[in-house]
């Protein structure tokens, strides 16, 4: 491994005399008036690998997005090899030498390889036929020790090869910088060993690669050196890895921002969602449950910390009764709901707010009205037997809307045209209504502003203050910090830990986070 | 490289904007149907004529219109009920083949009393409609079959099943040919004295009225909404999202049948190999342009009704083909779609930093 020493060596390269591969200084990027990223710095050297981590929202794929040409910076400098760039496109960045392969592969399902290739190089230069794409891929695959079939179809490969596809292709079209986002999120223990050795030759050869990764094993494993994001900042810049031990890699990670006031349960209520054993088989490139188990008392919130991607989807959807699971049991105040279907959970006090409002929260065609009166339509709320008034409907509603101050929003207005916060208000007033006893908030306040965060986190306050139970699934640590009671983190479909929020140190919950039990 | 121009989706396409792609759409579908109409050898001057005097403006080509709109009305309502909860049934005509075939059976003196004939029809007809699709609807709720495929080839299967029977045990004693004979009086609809319009034109008032009804008025059509655009939070919210399906697809093919009927039953008076023809593209032409409501069905079936009638003038009087008339119908069709496209997207060149 290589020896930058201090985060001073971030300047230099292990190449003397050669400019740094990637240099990023003072990007600034915000989303409809949101900063994901503030003054970001990152320096890349030739032959280096070089682990970007942080937490969920930390900046750390919006960044690379910026230097791969997906976003374009608000502010800020970019170098590829010593020369000004601005890449305006993935493919300017590619013909300056810096490839990104994303999460979600960029290949067409139903083309081969080969084909996919071909598509990316546009006819332009040598390769200008199937046959010749291929025999590319094959010499370029050999050259790099990373095996890629070119006549397969890309919906026939498994994930891991699928990577290996978009990695010989990115190559071929000429890029010495690789940047891989959480590449091993998808992948086997077995595969992920082989892709990190593999990233490793490829420095060797005098590639530069980035890793943007949660894996604290991965940054000590196989990474030259390492850089730390949090809250679109650079908390660590480019510090060799051999001078740093995985505590305080937790810590830069998550900051110092721990419990904010401690909240000591108001009375420990009874149990009245109790979950055991919850198994649930993984979908392709997807987790499944492993056996989660937990208990959620009235009166208090357990948030669910956890990187993206490991079960939280599938818990939700469980809970919900959008699946059902292979395993293991659901109680809601004491009565078995494991298979019941949605409406008597509801019945039972049950409310959800997914972590994506229009996937199967609301509709986003139907005016407001009909979205507020949606799960109390059958009921019988708005009107007996089997008819409808929508008069009352709308009048609820609009009652609805002054309560929770929805704003641009009238009875009659479709849904879909709401802002992000003002949907979720929407979403808030229909499952906070006087039934609720326990509320399954899944990132409530995902892609929300400062105030209609605010608001979502007052409600929920609110309700659980009147008794109800809160479980909050989010990817957002501060929020389930700010929130908790009790904190718990998943890992792999189950739970790996589980502390009150007293109890909650930095180092607890970076290495729980990182896959560390 | 390629200047890439976006299409995005207007958020809220006013009534305007709507309205104006909808009429320059029929308009410029109408222009090029009467180049072709004049290219094939129909008078200029004859269009006007047979297009809007001859069909809307004389009493008999208003009550050809009207008779002809009523099956129309009656498929339009079907494709539309199963669009709602996004149910391609694509087997229109099959449902409707088999609502014939069952009116025929009593109608050519099947058990029971005369004065319950026509009743017991009406039931008969929705009812086998209603179970011809059940089959694609158990096939795709329990194994997940394409609807496309299945009712689109069970349609096959009831034509098949027609000519059978035509060819076979109804085929007519008197003649020969392969249809059937008369009905009894009792299982013909009265006729009103106005042209040849008959008694089905209050079935099919009454069904319009219910169905509309029903999906703006009823649960049923909230829950039908609400399944149709987004079946994965209506069944969050705890709605009965399966039960929903079953109801208004079933609906659908017994409205389908029931158009069989009102055609046997009404004007023909006969089952023939005929009968059911064309009515698959007329049904889905006329939910798609009334956007799956009940009101508009009832217009675009009227105008469609129109075109049929100017279609058989033409037919008659200038020796037009009758694939001339199809075509003419998918001029317009298509133009009316282009322009909705129109309405729907705006585009747009992407400029620097628009980002996610």
């Amino acid at each position: 491994m290589s020896v930058a020493a201090s985060p001073a060596a971030g300047r230099e390269n292990t190449s003397p005399g050669r400019p740094p591969a990637l240099e990023l200084r003072g990007i600034g990027k915000a989303f409809d008036g949101r900063p994901a990223l503030a003054d970001a710095q990152f320096s890349l050297a030739w032959g280096e690998v070089h682990a970007i981590v942080g937490e969920n929202g930390a900046g750390k794929s919006t960044l690379m997005n910026v230097a791969a040409g997906v976003y374009a910076a608000d502010e800020g400098e970019q170098t590829i090899d010593g020369a000004a760039a601005s890449p305006r496109s993935p493919m300017e960045a590619t013909a300056a030498g810096l490839g990104m392969v994303h999460q979600h592969f960029r290949l067409v399902d139903s083309f081969t390889v080969a084909e996919n290739v071909l598509l990316s190089l546009g006819r332009r230069g040598a390769v200008r036929t199937i046959a010749q794409a291929g025999a590319a891929i094959i010499a370029k695959a050999r050259e790099i020790g990373l095996p890629v079939d070119p006549s397969r179809v890309v919906a026939d490969l498994s994930t891991a090869e699928r990577q290996r596809a978009e990695i010989v292709r990115v190559l071929l079209l000429g890029a010495r910088i690789l940047v891989l986002d959480e590449p091993t999120a998808v992948l086997t223990e077995d595969e992920a060993k082989a892709l990190l050795s593999f990233v490793r030759r490829l420095a060797g050869q005098g590639h530069a690669v980035v890793l943007i990764t949660h894996k604290y094993r991965e940054v000590a494993g196989f990474c030259d050196r390492v850089t730390i994001m949090r809250h679109g900042r650079t908390v660590l810049a480019g510090a060799a890895v051999s001078g740093l031990d995985e505590a305080e890699v937790a810590r830069l990670m998550v900051g110092e921002a721990l419990p904010a006031g401690s909240r000591p349960l108001s009375s420990a209520g009874p149990v009245v969602l109790a979950v055991a054993g919850l198994s649930v088989e993984a979908r392709p490139h997807g987790q499944g449950l492993a056996g989660i188990g937990f208990d959620l008392r009235a009166g208090e919130v357990l948030g669910l910390a956890g990187v993206g991607g490991n079960g939280q989807e599938e818990l939700v959807s469980c809970l919900t009764g959008l699946v059902l699971p292979q395993s293991g049991a659901i109680l809601l105040a004491g009565r078995d709901v494991t298979t019941v279907p949605p409406r008597e959970r509801r019945r039972a006090g049950l409310r959800v707010i997914p972590s994506d409002r229009f996937d199967s929260g609301l509709i986003r065609d139907f005016a407001i009205a009909d979205n507020l009166a949606l799960s109390r339509v059958a009921d019988g709320a708005f009107g007996a037997l089997l008819f409808l008034r929508r008069g009352r409907m709308r009048q609820t509603a609009a009652e609805a809307i002054d309560a929770f101050d929805i704003r641009g929003a009238t009875p009659t207005v479709r849904t879909g045209l709401l802002s992000g916060g003002n949907a979720q208000k929407v979403l808030l007033a229909r499952e906070l209504d006087a039934g609720m006893t326990v509320l399954v908030a899944h990132s409530p306040s995902r892609g929300l502003d400062m105030k209609a965060t605010q608001f979502v986190r007052t409600a929920i306050r609110r309700a659980v203050e009147a008794g109800a139970a809160c479980l909050l699934i989010s990817e957002d640590l501060p929020e389930v910090l700010a929130l908790s009671h009790r904190v718990a983190v998943m890992n792999r479909g189950a739970i790996a830990g589980c502390r009150d929020i007293a109890d909650v140190t930095p180092e607890w919950i970076g290495a729980l986070l990182a896959g560390h039990a | 490289m390629l200047d890439a121009a976006f299409l995005v989706r207007r958020q809220a396409p006013g009534l305007l904007l709507s309205g104006l792609c909808y009429a320059g759409g029929l308009a410029f579908g109408l222009a090029v149907s009467a180049v072709l109409l004049v290219q094939a050898g129909v008078p200029a001057a004859a269009l006007v004529d047979e297009f809007l005097i001859a069909t809307f403006l004389t009493s008999d080509g208003l009550a050809q219109t009207v008779t002809a709109a009523l099956p129309l009305v009656l498929v339009g309502l079907a494709s539309a009920v199963a669009m709602r909860v996004r149910f391609w049934n694509i087997g229109v005509e099959g449902q409707l083949w088999l609502g014939a075939v069952a009116s025929t059976w009593i109608g050519l003196g099947g058990t029971g009393p005369d004065a319950l004939r026509l009743p017991a029809m009406l039931l008969l007809s929705a009812a086998i409609g209603a179970a011809w699709i059940a089959i694609p609807l158990v096939l795709k709720l329990r194994f997940g079959v394409s609807e496309v495929i299945s009712t689109l080839l069970l349609g096959s299967v009831a034509f098949l099943l027609v000519q059978h029977l035509l060819f076979g045990v109804w085929r007519d004693p008197a003649t020969g040919f392969p249809v059937t004979a008369a009905f009894l009086e009792a299982a013909r609809f009265p006729s009103l004295g106005w042209g040849q319009l008959h008694g089905g034109l209050f079935v099919v008032g009454i069904v319009a009225v219910l169905v509309w009804f029903m999906l703006g008025h009823t649960r049923a059509g909230f829950y039908a909404d609400a399944v149709g655009l987004n079946p994965k939070a209506a069944r969050a919210a705890g709605l009965p999202a399966t039960a929903t399906v079953v109801g208004l697809v079933l609906l659908s093919g017994a409205l389908s049948g029931l158009a069989g009927m009102t055609i046997v039953a009404g004007t023909e008076h006969r089952l023939n190999q005929s009968v059911g023809s064309g009515y698959l593209f007329s049904a889905i032409v006329i939910a798609y342009l009334a956007g799956a409501r009940p009101f508009w069905v009832v217009v675009v079936a009227l105008a469609l009704g129109a075109v049929f009638t100017a279609g058989s003038v033409l037919k008659v009087f200038y020796g037009i083909s009758e694939g001339m008339i199809v075509l003419v119908q998918g001029t317009v069709l298509i133009s009316i779609l282009m322009a909705q496209f129109f309405g729907t997207y705006s585009l747009s060149r992407p400029g620097r930093g628009e980002a996610s």
